[in-house]
């Protein structure tokens, strides 16, 4: 069973990014669960949600020993570095994070510059997704084609396929910054 | 399977397809998404939403529907299920049935946002002024809540009685995938009012009190054999019995088989209806095995509300000494390593039983 914290400011794609691994995970015919952390929260402030999936039921879908940490910005590194299980992954965005903090023993941090890589492919709102494309990568529980897949399925049901083309460059390139 | 859905909505929709006719309510976080889904998914339907100017008018909306013989709903958090007691009370006196949902945040009085049980007591005591129980539901996942909501206004019309299904904000703002049931056939209760006068006219005098306090007693008894229900793992060989219900339920299907595969003997009773408590699950638990040396709650709130129900039904089917703990968290989803640190306090002594 995996577990991720996915930790930012308000507007950043947080929680959405955590719903797209969570829908990659169920297209891939895993469960799976997702769960915000739930306060007054708006834009510029702390957002961060908790997916869990695997093959078998999820009974504690809370804020445990995530195996990654998406840290969007400075402080949300600070708050949950911590919480990493051993050998975990914090993937930081490097654009936000400049002079990385000390990281925990036998956890690895990997820098991904997301704001510039969805710049680069003319989505900047696609910083979220080009995280997304490097945790399928980072974690190797889904090919890139299902990540894909699972991602444009979910944009599809929601109505919002216009973008598909672009959320798929930001996809790849988040992807292929960490392989 | 079905695509991530959030609880609150999930089971709004639940709500629709077991054929309500309306939705009335007043916004609180963090049940909001389940009237916000409906206002727009109501009239699509050609029903009715409506969001009242206070939560007092939304119960009494709720109680005229109901006289109508029809199926509807409101939803709320503590704060706002509070202000419905009144109504609740007088439904309950008329026989009226209703389904409540009530997104449990933590706290008294305002409280804050956080996932918690804190109401648990007042929920399986009635909570309005009077002598009456309201049955209450308590799913685990969003499925559960789904599958339960549907079933609730069957139980309802079937009793005559308010069901209340008890989330939190953890299984309202959650999302999982789920599947929804067919949409029911909308029917009309027979005694609903049709506008001839039928109904004699009643007044404080001359009723003969205990007559009625009977007939709601046979009833209630009736709910009492009828409509236990739990799940249970682990019972057979079980030293300790953890009991929880609700998101702490779900935590612990899993933990206990992880406990278990770590050589605890330790089973788990989880309630889907904690009022009326099942009792049966305790009667088969002595028939099964009577070596039991402790129940153990895992509850959020502050020192464990649900361990008092645990202690009542122990002492009922002779468990009597066996001593009852509480493991507490007061918000949020329990941490695996916080229950399994309270477990060996209590295996070592380390813990004082509540009961």
């Amino acid at each position: 069973m995996r577990e991720i914290v996915f930790a930012g400011f308000g507007g950043q794609g947080i929680l959405t990014a955590g719903l797209i691994i969570s829908q990659i995970a169920l297209y891939s015919g895993n469960n799976a669960t997702w769960m915000p952390a739930y306060g007054a929260a708006m834009r510029g402030g702390t957002a961060n949600c908790t997916v869990h999936y695997g093959e078998g039921k999820v009974s504690n879908p809370g804020q445990q020993k995530p195996d990654l940490l998406l840290a969007m910005n400075e402080p949300s590194y600070k708050k949950f570095q911590g919480i990493v299980r051993p050998g975990g992954i914090i993937l930081y965005n490097s654009d936000m994070i400049g002079e990385l903090p000390p990281t925990k023993e036998g956890v690895t941090a990997v820098g991904v510059p997301c704001n510039t890589l969805a710049d680069e492919v003319g989505n900047p709102k696609g910083a979220n997704i080009a995280m997304v494309g490097a945790i399928c990568k980072l974690l190797g529980d889904f090919e890139y084609q299902a990540g894909i897949d699972g991602m444009n399925d979910m944009f599809r049901k929601k109505g919002k396929n216009k973008y598909e083309a672009l959320n798929v460059k930001a996809f790849e390139a988040g992807y292929n910054y960490v392989g | 399977m079905g695509d991530m859905v959030k609880g609150n909505i999930a089971i709004a929709e639940a709500a629709v397809r077991a054929g309500i006719e309306v939705y009335a309510g007043y916004p609180i976080t963090p049940s909001t998404e389940t009237m916000e889904y409906l206002s727009a998914r109501m009239p699509e339907l050609g029903r009715t939403f409506i969001q009242s100017e206070s939560e007092l008018a939304a119960i009494n909306i709720v109680m005229g529907v109901s006289a109508c013989g029809r199926r509807v709903l409101t939803a709320s958090s503590g704060p706002g299920i509070s202000l419905k007691q009144e109504g609740i009370s007088y439904m309950q006196q008329l026989n009226l049935p209703a389904v409540i949902l009530n997104v449990v945040r933590w706290g008294n009085g305002l409280g804050s946002l956080d996932a918690s049980q804190t109401d648990y007591l007042r929920e399986t005591r009635g909570g309005g002024n009077g002598d009456y129980r309201n049955i209450v539901l308590a799913p685990s996942t969003v499925q559960e809540g789904v599958d339960l909501i549907y079933e609730a206004f069957d139980i309802a019309e079937k009793y005559r009685t308010i069901v209340v299904v008890m989330t939190d904000s953890g299984l309202g703002q959650m999302m999982e995938p789920c599947e929804y049931p067919d949409f029911r056939e909308i029917t009309k209760c027979s005694w609903g009012l049709d506008g001839s006068y039928s109904v004699k006219r009643g007044n404080f005098l001359g009723r003969d009190i205990q007559a009625e306090s009977d007939a709601y007693i046979t009833k209630v008894r009736e709910i009492r054999e009828n409509e236990q229900r739990w799940f249970a793992a682990g019972l057979e060989d079980a030293e300790c019995v953890f009991v929880a219900a609700g998101m702490p339920g779900r935590v612990m299907e899993g933990l206990i088989e992880e406990m278990r595969a770590e050589g605890n003997k330790v089973g788990l009773i989880r309630p889907i209806i904690v009022w009326p408590y099942p009792d049966k699950a305790f009667a088969e638990l002595r028939a099964m095995n009577p070596n039991v040396k402790g129940f153990i709650t895992v509850e959020t709130n502050g020192e464990g509300q649900m361990i008092e129900d645990v202690a009542l039904y122990a002492k009922k089917n002779g468990f009597g000494m066996v001593p009852c703990y509480a493991i507490t968290q007061a918000c949020g989803v329990p941490k695996d390593d916080m229950v399994k640190e309270a477990f060996a306090k209590i295996v070592r002594g380390e813990k004082k039983e509540v009961f």
